[in-house]
């Protein structure tokens, strides 16, 4: 490496020094003190030394740039490279946000290539004065929310985890970053603007103690808390939110996916008005808009600028965080363990809203590669909490009647939720004969014996999906129910779709002699079960189903190239306000022809449109009356009309028959030693993992207590350690 | 198509007199043929069925549906509750099910506690007990048997084909394209078999039906696995090549066809029996390990790997699924070692070594 480093260096002087000797203007130092207009003129000296400076501080990193300038000044060859300091020191002539040629106070510390970006995009940050402030902001706060945290938790002790693997980056973004175990750095951890209240449709402060939507329901306004700062010390500023959207969109991250989605296109402006008040303009007026423009703080301080080294540079060497638990370098034991600490003084320690939460002292994140085994190591206490959704974990593996149930060391929890499930769903691309006949695919809905694979594979614990939009509160269709198994019915389509005969295999034939056979494609071995359970069924009613069970990626591959009959697939929900329609459903991501161009008069598709490939609409729905509706659903800003046209969505969907609804389950089921404690009501009721919120504590004492009876083999409790927490249960 | 001669005759008959592989090889073939006739021993279909004075024969041939029997639903009849309902109505019908009543891919969910992994059980004749799914492990061991032996069958055919007429031609030939056949050998049997599979079936089409896939899979295994028996070929092909009656054949003026088939395989084909049993336990192995990877079969295709990864991941709670898969594995595995020694011990040219 060092090696490769020098062979670059000495190459970088040649070039340098051969470069230097054709253009003399080059070796004049640049004028510090020089304006806007003097840039101008002495374009062929400080400018070129400066660009060329840059390029290489971002090619090779600054550390690398400043190594140069000092090796130059060393070699036998002096030339004066004292602009490579300009790198950090100079205010450049560009940075004119201020608008009086120099830079504004709040951006005084930004690095050159940082305030060239703000520059260069004047319309996404712009630097206000506090007087232009509107004045009649309903500035809110949170106060009239309630705490979901419990004031018994008490801090201290190590919470024990277990990871598949170990993490190949501690940083949170780019290549290698989204592993499971960045949600303890990131999700559980980090502090944004403002959060949404997991208990209700409000809000709670983050890093903002106050903001406000403006009137044109699209800008929000926040103030920052004075006190919010990373855990290396340095306070959150507001500039650390210009910086964000300078990270986000930076190519050096490599992470094209943060790079679009937090592009300019959604993200219209940052306004900063002064210390700690700023605003943030999303690209269109949503009831939600505070939750979507709700980002993170980056910490500028610890980047000061990107460069091509960024993704080695941080690849073991995390970012200070708002959160109150840190990862340092010194406790990542590779390829076994990482462990956080929490922060002594955490700034939010004792704010609303965060005070009785994060209370383990350490997390201890260790790696158990496989499952089976993971489970093994709970059940001997070396894992604190196991989920245990999975039937056969709950039932066979972890009965009721099991020991440590019995002698109330470890109990078994169901905690009903209420978040928008992951929406597992067979989805019928209706573009691939023969489901491109409507009664195929109503017969195809009857013949899913999915009550079967509840009842028996799941045991009755999980619920029928019944719409392409359940789990979203009042956006939900109260009424509408999934098509249930039925031969009859099943029969019925299919014999108006000329699929009449029974052939020798019981396979339904129909007049030209093909068979009703469709291929069913999916990327989840682990429901190969379920798949089973309904091939076996669909037979009844004339229906062969192949399975084609492939790795996720190839499974995800095909469907995107829009090869499948049939997919069986879940997409994962967030907890939002309302559903998304145009993303699965718009006839735009089924087609390449946009807009109506590709319907006839009567609103049939035209015959040879291009498939459009690398989209959600994994139903290739292309339906001219849901395109309309999708679009104006799309520029609703009024809640109650967002509602109504929701229902109309999922009622047209469903007539459409494209989406065969599986399950949900209305729960979270977890097995925690008892040493656990958990707030009266378990958790709040958007809880989607038991990890998600960081309201348990640990019991050290408990734990001695416990430990000390397993090996008296006495038992704790007089009853078995089985709780249902139903409070937020639907119906 | 050729005729043994002596020698080979010769260590047939000591093979036979070698009782434990002899036996292990009678075993075998027995089990074979009985997996092949499986749908008479373990079957949801009934043997014999006696309806209005009317036999039929439901094992074989298209399916017959509940109308058929008088009940109110147009897909397959269930045998079972057909035999029950007969019994109840006592109307002089009746059913004669198989030992097991039970099909590879059915689910017995008949019963309200029958929720998958169900131990074993007489009453429902559920012997080896049943899977996840509540599907008969028997049942499933028996038709895994024979898809593995078939697959495994076809496996050894194919690859000693390839690698007879690879070899025989690099040996018989010789020069310039035995050294060139070599290197391409060499090259291919170092592209990594396993992964190849793997990657081969991912992205291999589905769709067409179980068989395709199948032998699909088993075209993708022959063709990065033949490799290996080349180079025996070849070294038997030179070493009789040199031998005083193929120069005798080629001054007569036979061809070279007739030399190879006629003059060198029976004398080649001693080698390749002794590695027979083993190809056919790799294969066994291999197809075991694909399924348990999940690369192999498409589901739900009885096999011995998907039960032993059933088994696996719930050795403590349903005991029974690994403790039949292992088993079986390990007695088909160990008939095959036996018989393999004993074809080595057999075939060994120590003892018939003939000196010219």
């Amino acid at each position: 490496m060092k090696k490769s480093l020098h062979l670059h260096i000495s190459l970088i002087i040649t070039a340098c020094i051969f470069l230097s000797s054709c253009d003399s203007p080059k070796l004049k130092p640049p004028r510090e003190d020089s304006s806007h207009e003097n840039q101008e003129t002495t374009e062929g000296a400080g400018k070129v030394d400066r660009e060329f400076a840059r390029e290489l501080a971002r090619e090779f990193g600054r550390e690398f740039a400043i190594e140069f300038a000092r090796q130059m000044k060393d070699s036998s060859n002096p030339i004066n490279l004292g602009f490579v300091k300009d790198i950090n020191v100079t205010k450049s002539m560009e940075g004119i946000l201020g608008g009086d040629g120099k830079v504004h106070p709040l951006l005084a510390h930004c690095s050159e290539d940082v305030l060239e970006f703000y520059h260069k995009h004047p319309d996404c940050f712009s630097i206000s004065s506090i007087d232009n402030l509107p004045n009649d902001l309903n500035w809110q706060d949170g106060s009239e929310e309630q705490e979901f945290a419990s004031p018994k938790a008490k801090n201290g002790g190590t919470w024990e985890v277990f990871m598949r693997d170990f993490p190949r980056t501690l940083r949170t973004i780019g290549p290698d970053a989204n592993g499971a175990f960045r949600s303890y750095l990131l999700d559980y951890n980090v502090i944004s603007l403002v959060h949404a209240h997991p208990n209700s449709d409000g809000y709670y402060p983050g890093l903002a103690k106050s903001w406000a939507v403006g009137r044109d329901g699209k800008t929000v306004y926040f103030r920052l808390d004075p006190q919010a700062k990373y855990s290396d010390g340095e306070k959150v500023k507001v500039s650390d939110f210009f910086f964000f959207f300078y990270f986000m969109r930076s190519k050096h991250i490599q992470a094209p996916w943060y790079n679009d989605f937090y592009g300019k296109d959604k993200f219209e402006k940052v306004t900063l008005y002064d210390e700690e008040t700023l605003s943030i303009t999303f690209y269109k007026a949503k009831p939600d808009v505070v939750e979507r423009v709700s980002i993170r703080a980056k910490p500028e301080h610890f980047y000061e600028e990107l460069d091509g080294e960024f993704l080695s540079k941080y690849q073991w060497n995390p970012e200070p965080t708002t959160g109150a638990y840190v990862a340092l370098p010194e406790n990542v034991d590779k390829g076994k363990s990482v462990t956080l600490v929490r922060q002594k003084d955490w700034w939010a320690d004792e704010k609303r809203f965060f005070r009785y939460r994060f209370n383990p002292d350490k997390i201890k994140v260790s790696v158990v590669r496989d499952y089976n085994k993971a489970f093994e190591i709970f059940l001997k206490g070396g894992v604190d909490m196991f989920g245990l959704a999975k039937t056969e974990f709950w039932y066979d593996k972890l009965p009721d009647t099991h020991k440590l149930v019995q002698n109330g060391y470890l109990s078994k929890v169901t905690f009903f939720n209420q978040t928008p499930p992951p929406s597992y769903a067979l989805r019928i691309n209706s573009q691939k004969p023969p489901f491109d006949n409507l009664n195929i695919r109503i017969g195809f809905h009857h013949a899913m014996n999915f009550d079967m694979v509840l009842e028996k594979i799941f045991r009755g614990d999980f619920v029928r999906m019944n719409t392409v939009a359940d789990g979203y509160g009042a956006r939900s269709h109260p009424t509408l129910k999934a098509r249930k198994f039925s031969i009859e019915k099943a029969l019925e389509h299919f014999a108006k779709a000329d699929f009449k005969e029974r052939g020798g295999d019981g396979i339904l034939v129909n007049s030209k002699g093909e068979r009703l056979s469709i291929e069913l494609l999916t990327g989840y071995r682990h429901f190969e079960d379920v798949l089973v359970v309904l091939k076996e069924q669909a037979k009844k009613a004339g229906l062969d189903l192949k399975l084609k069970v492939l790795e996720p990626t190839a499974a995800w591959k095909a469907a995107n190239e829009k090869n499948h009959q049939v997919i069986f697939s879940a997409f994962n929900s967030f907890v939002e306000l309302f559903p998304r329609f145009w993303e699965p459903y718009h006839s735009d991501n089924a087609y390449q022809e946009v807009g109506d161009s590709k319907f006839e008069e009567d609103g049939s598709l035209k015959p040879n449109l291009t498939t459009k490939v690398s989209t959600n609409n994994f139903t290739q729905t292309a339906v001219r009356e849901i395109d309309h509706l999708i679009n104006k659903y799309r520029n609703e800003e009024d809640l109650g009309k967002i509602t109504k046209m929701a229902h109309q969505l999922s009622q047209m969907i469903h007539d459409h028959a494209v989406w065969v609804p599986a399950w949900k389950k209305p729960w979270l089921r977890i097995g925690h030693w008892n040493w656990v404690k958990f707030p009266e009501d378990w958790g709040p009721k958007e809880t989607r993992d038991y990890e998600e919120f960081q309201v348990f504590w640990i019991d050290e004492v408990e734990k001695d207590k416990i430990l000390k009876a397993m090996d008296a083999g006495v038992s704790v409790t007089e009853q078995p350690t089985v709780v249902i927490y139903d409070n937020y249960k639907n119906n | 198509m050729f005729q043994l001669n002596p020698l080979t005759r010769k260590k047939l008959a000591r093979f036979r007199s070698i009782k434990r592989g002899y036996w292990s090889f009678l075993i075998l073939v027995f089990l074979y043929l009985l997996s092949l006739a499986g749908e008479l021993f373990v079957n949801n279909r009934a043997l014999l069925v006696s309806y209005k004075n009317e036999i039929f024969f439901p094992t074989y041939g298209e399916q017959m549906s509940g109308k058929d029997f008088g009940l109110d639903y147009e897909y397959e009849v269930d045998y079972r509750e057909l035999k029950k309902k007969f019994i109840r109505e006592d109307s002089g019908n009746w059913v004669l099910m198989p030992v097991v009543p039970y099909g590879p891919y059915e689910m017995d969910y008949g019963e309200e506690e029958a929720t998958g992994f169900s131990p074993p059980n007489l009453r429902r004749s559920h012997f080896c007990g049943t899977d996840k799914t509540e599907r008969d492990v028997l049942a499933r061991l028996l038709y895994g048997f024979r898809i593995a032996m078939t697959f495994a069958i076809g496996y050894l055919v194919l690859t000693y084909l390839i690698a007879i007429a690879a070899g025989s031609l690099m040996g018989y030939l010789g020069g310039k394209s035995d050294m060139l056949g070599l290197r391409f050998v060499e090259i291919w049997a170092n592209v990594p078999f396993l992964y190849m599979v793997i990657i081969l079936v991912s992205v291999m089409p589905g769709g067409w039906g179980v068989g395709w896939q199948v032998s699909s899979l088993l075209i993708i295994m022959v063709m990065f696995s033949w490799t290996g028996m080349t180079y025996y070929i070849r070294a038997s092909v030179y070493k009789e090549k040199s031998r005083d009656y193929i120069a005798a054949a080629r001054v007569i003026g036979a061809s070279p066809v007739r030399i190879i088939f006629k003059h060198l395989l029976p004398n080649v084909v001693s080698t390749l029996v002794t590695f027979a049993p083993f190809t056919i336990a790799a294969a066994i192995s291999s197809i075991t390990a694909l399924d348990f990877l999940g690369y192999g079969l498409p589901p739900p295709t009885p096999s011995w790997g998907e039960l032993l990864k059933q088994g696996v991941s719930n050795l403590r709670t349903a005991p029974w699924i690994v403790i039949s898969t292992v088993t079986a594995l390990v007695f088909t595995l160990t008939l095959v070692t036996f018989i393999g020694e004993a074809v080595r011990e057999a075939f060994d040219p120590k003892k018939f070594s003939t000196y010219e």
